[in-house]
C-alpha cells in the first residue's frame, strides 16, 4: 500500500450521532483534490459505551481505522498519541474532537499550507454550527434538531462551503487575531515527534488546556513557522461537550485549565496572537510575512 | 471570591499587578493601558479575562469569579470593588 501523504487522527467520545458526519467531511469525495490514497484517516475511540466500528463507515471511500484505546481515561491525550503512533504519513493532522466537520478544502489546503514552510505549524480555524457559540445555544433555541435542520437546510453535504453561512467564528477579532487552540492542527510527522505529541500531564476531563498548550509549544518549537489555513475551517456539532455545554460551564473549564496550565508550566495561559502566515487556501495566496 | 469578600490586596497594588499581567500577555507598553478604559478596548478578549481570573485566583489564593471581571471591565472598576478596603486617614479634630 502506498503511503498517503496525510493522516487525520480523530478522536472520539460518545459522539454516535456526530462522528459519521465529521468522517464524511473527512473523506473524499467531499474533500476536494484529496482522492483516496493521498489521505487516511485514524479514528481513535477513547471508550464510548458503543464504540464506532470501521465496518459502520465502510460506505465511505477512504482509507480508514477505528481503534479503540487500551484504558481509556477521561483525557482525550493518550488517544491521541495513539493516533499520531499509528500515523504512516509525513504530515498529520489532528482533531482532539471527533465532533467537527471539516470544510471542503481543508486537507487539501492543508497540504498546501505544509508546503510553504521547512517547518509548518498549520492551524485551521475553529467555527461551531449556529447562530451562536454551543455555549449560548440554549438561548438561541438551538439544539441537536435545530442542527440536522439547519444542515439540511443548507443541503450538506452537497456543498461544504456554505458550513460558513451557517456558523459562528469561534475567534472574535478576524481570523488573523488571537486564537487559543486549532481543532485541525497539521504539523509534518518529525515535528510532531519533536513535540512528543500531546502532554500526557494533561490528565483533566477533556484534557484541559492540552490544544491550546500543545499549539503554543508547536509554535515555540526552534524555527517553525505559524501558517493560518484561511477560507476553510472546522464546524463543531453540537453534543454537549465539556467547554461548550453551557455558559458557566465553558468559563469553569477554560477557568481551572487555566489554573491546571499556570502550576505546570509556571506561566500563564496564553492565546496565540501572533498572525503568522495567512493562507488562502482558496486562492492559493499568502499574507502577512 | 464572592460578590461580597475582596482581594487581600490594596487597590494600587491590584491595579498594578492586573497591569503588568495584562501588558505582559499584550506584549504592549504600560503606556498603552487605560485603566479607565474597557479590557477589550486594547484587545485583552474574554478567553484572556478567565484566564487571568485563574491566575489571579493562584497569585492571591482567594477564589475570582470571571463573571466579577465582565461585570467590572475595567481595571480601575475591579480593583475598586475587589481590592482590600482601605482604612480612611485618621480625622482631623474639627477646628474649635
Amino acid at each position: 500500500m502506498t503511503a498517503p501523504e496525510v493522516s487525520l487522527v480523530v478522536v472520539s467520545y460518545e459522539i454516535a450521532r456526530e462522528l459519521p458526519r465529521t468522517l464524511r467531511s473527512l473523506a473524499p469525495p467531499y474533500q476536494r483534490a484529496c482522492p483516496r490514497g493521498r489521505s487516511e484517516i485514524i479514528v481513535v475511540d477513547n471508550g464510548s459505551s458503543r464504540p464506532p466500528e470501521a465496518a459502520a463507515f465502510a460506505d465511505l471511500d477512504a482509507d480508514l481505522r477505528v481503534l479503540h484505546q487500551e484504558s481509556p481515561t477521561v483525557s482525550p491525550v493518550a488517544a491521541v498519541n495513539t493516533g499520531l503512533a499509528a500515523a504512516r504519513a509525513p504530515l498529520v493532522g489532528v482533531f482532539i474532537d471527533g465532533a467537527r466537520l471539516a470544510s471542503p478544502g481543508l486537507v487539501a489546503g492543508a497540504l498546501a499550507a505544509a508546503a510553504l514552510h521547512p517547518r509548518p505549524v498549520v492551524a485551521t480555524l475553529n467555527y461551531q454550527l449556529g447562530p451562536a457559540l454551543h455555549y449560548d445555544a440554549a438561548s438561541h433555541g438551538y439544539d441537536q434538531a435545530a442542527e440536522d435542520r439547519l444542515l439540511a437546510g443548507i443541503g450538506w453535504p452537497a456543498d461544504g462551503t456554505r458550513l460558513f453561512e451557517v456558523s459562528t467564528p469561534e475567534f472574535r477579532a478576524g481570523e488573523a487575531g488571537p486564537i487559543l487552540e486549532s481543532n485541525g492542527l497539521f504539523l509534518p510527522r518529525a515535528l510532531w515527534d519533536e513535540l512528543g505529541g500531546y502532554d500526557t500531564a494533561f490528565t483533566e476531563p477533556g484534557g484541559g488546556v492540552v490544544n491550546a498548550d500543545t499549539l503554543l509549544r508547536a509554535c515555540a518549537l526552534p524555527g517553525t513557522q505559524l501558517i493560518r489555513l484561511l477560507g476553510e475551517g472546522t464546524f463543531h456539532q453540537f453534543h454537549g461537550g465539556l467547554s461548550t455545554s453551557t455558559h458557566d460551564k465553558a468559563i469553569a473549564v477554560l477557568k481551572r485549565g487555566a489554573i491546571a496550565y499556570q502550576r505546570r508550566r509556571g506561566v500563564p495561559l496564553r492565546t496565540t496572537r501572533t498572525p503568522g502566515w495567512l493562507f488562502d487556501a482558496r486562492t492559493g495566496r499568502r499574507r502577512w510575512e | 471570591m464572592d460578590a461580597g469578600s475582596r482581594l487581600p490586596c490594596d487597590r494600587a497594588q491590584l491595579r498594578s499587578w492586573m497591569i503588568d499581567y495584562i501588558t505582559a500577555v499584550l506584549a504592549i507598553p504600560a503606556e498603552k493601558i487605560d485603566a479607565n478604559a474597557a479590557f477589550d478596548s486594547y484587545g485583552f478578549d474574554s478567553v484572556e479575562a478567565v484566564v487571568m481570573a485563574g491566575v489571579m485566583e493562584e497569585e492571591f489564593g482567594v477564589p475570582v469569579d470571571p463573571i466579577q471581571l465582565f461585570e467590572h471591565p475595567t481595571i480601575a472598576d475591579f480593583s475598586a470593588r475587589y481590592a482590600r478596603e482601605e482604612t480612611p486617614a485618621t480625622a482631623s479634630p474639627p477646628a474649635s
